[in-house]
């Protein structure tokens, strides 16, 4: 349910840029989501949509850009995977480092002006 | 479609910036009394309070320490460190799977931070939720207990990827478990190369010291 917190921080930061930009009504909201982050994206959409009852974002489609994990192998460089992983998903070696894939950030707002 | 038509707004902001802005202020207001703070996470049952105890038992000075337990519910945590003389306050976190930010700032507001060097903080158990959120610490801890299995690292990536040491709890049941402790150090290597790793046992008391000449270290860069 860590959702949740996340879900009440959308919907704050979306009515106030709505509110600053004189919008009527929230129709699109995209999102950043890092795989690490753990977010189901059912569930955020879920808690959301209850949470939007009765204020411009009602109804708000939230849009969420997965980020995948960076995976820097010592043998063969960059790749990108959808979870967490300590090998090379190419060459299957072990030295890696894994970096990004938690962002967890608003990109956009669609509005009717 | 409304009748000024559909526009896009460019935000670009993190989601977690009302958290985040007031870790910062937690990071100034530890900054400005010098006293160097821990933030321990684990899931529940692998031994923060009791590595709370055992710190405490060993620390000259108590004076200087100060402790704030999160837990959803119950006082029980903050009764067990009470009984050590030291500062001690609990957070009911009720609904929320963490301790946030603004809550931990208006505490240590309450509090008598005049002599305090070092700030244990013990978040609620879990892996999950109190990863995401900073609370303004210097170090994260996390802990992870022999008895929980060794594909944790895997399991919950980001708590090991965000945390500044590793602390392998429980050592004296390895004998009885199977735990692969290099498997664990590959793992959070992997999420956090730099990552510091202890192994300790708080009812023998091994690895304790090394974890405590760490802490104290760093507290004395930090004056």
């Amino acid at each position: 349910m860590h959702e949740l917190g996340v879900a009440n921080e959308i919907l704050d930061i979306a009515l106030s840029e709505a509110g600053r930009h004189a919008a009527k009504k929230v129709t699109s909201i995209r999102l950043r989501v890092g795989v690490l982050r753990a977010i189901e994206s059912g569930n955020l959409s879920f808690l959301f949509e209850h949470l939007a009852r009765g204020t411009p974002a009602e109804g708000a489609h939230l849009e969420i850009v997965e980020e995948p994990v960076r995976v820097e192998c010592d043998a063969c460089g960059v790749s990108e995977a959808a979870s967490f992983l300590l090998e090379c998903p190419r060459c299957k070696g072990s030295g890696v480092s894994v970096t990004g894939g938690d962002s967890l950030s608003i990109l956009s707002l669609d509005v009717d002006a | 479609m409304g009748n000024g038509g559909n526009v896009r707004i460019d935000v670009e902001r993190s989601i977690l910036q009302s958290a985040e802005d007031a870790a910062a202020e937690i990071r100034a207001l530890l900054l400005e009394r010098k006293i160097y703070a821990l933030n321990l996470i684990s899931s529940p049952g692998s031994g923060k309070t009791t590595l709370i105890e055992a710190l405490l038992a060993r620390v000259e000075g108590k004076g200087g320490v100060a402790v704030v337990e999160g837990d959803i519910e119950t006082e029980i945590d903050a009764e067990r460190i009470r009984k050590h003389g030291v500062q001690v306050r609990q957070i009911n976190t009720r609904s929320s799977c963490h301790i946030q930010p603004s809550r931990l700032l208006s505490v240590l507001r309450e509090m008598d931070l005049s002599e305090t060097r070092l700030l244990l903080v013990e978040n609620v158990g879990n892996l999950v939720c109190p990863a995401e959120v900073p609370l303004g610490e210097d170090a994260r801890v996390v802990l992870l207990s022999v008895t929980e299995g060794d594909e944790k690292p895997l399991k919950y990536p980001l708590v090991f990827k965000t945390s500044d040491l590793l602390v392998i709890t429980k050592t004296d049941l390895l004998p009885y478990v199977t735990f692969d402790v290099d498997r664990v150090r590959r793992a959070a290597r992997a999420a956090n190369p730099v990552v510091e790793i202890f192994e300790v046992s708080a009812t023998t008391g091994a690895g304790m010291s090394a974890l405590l000449d760490r802490i104290e270290a760093r507290q004395a860069m930090k004056r």
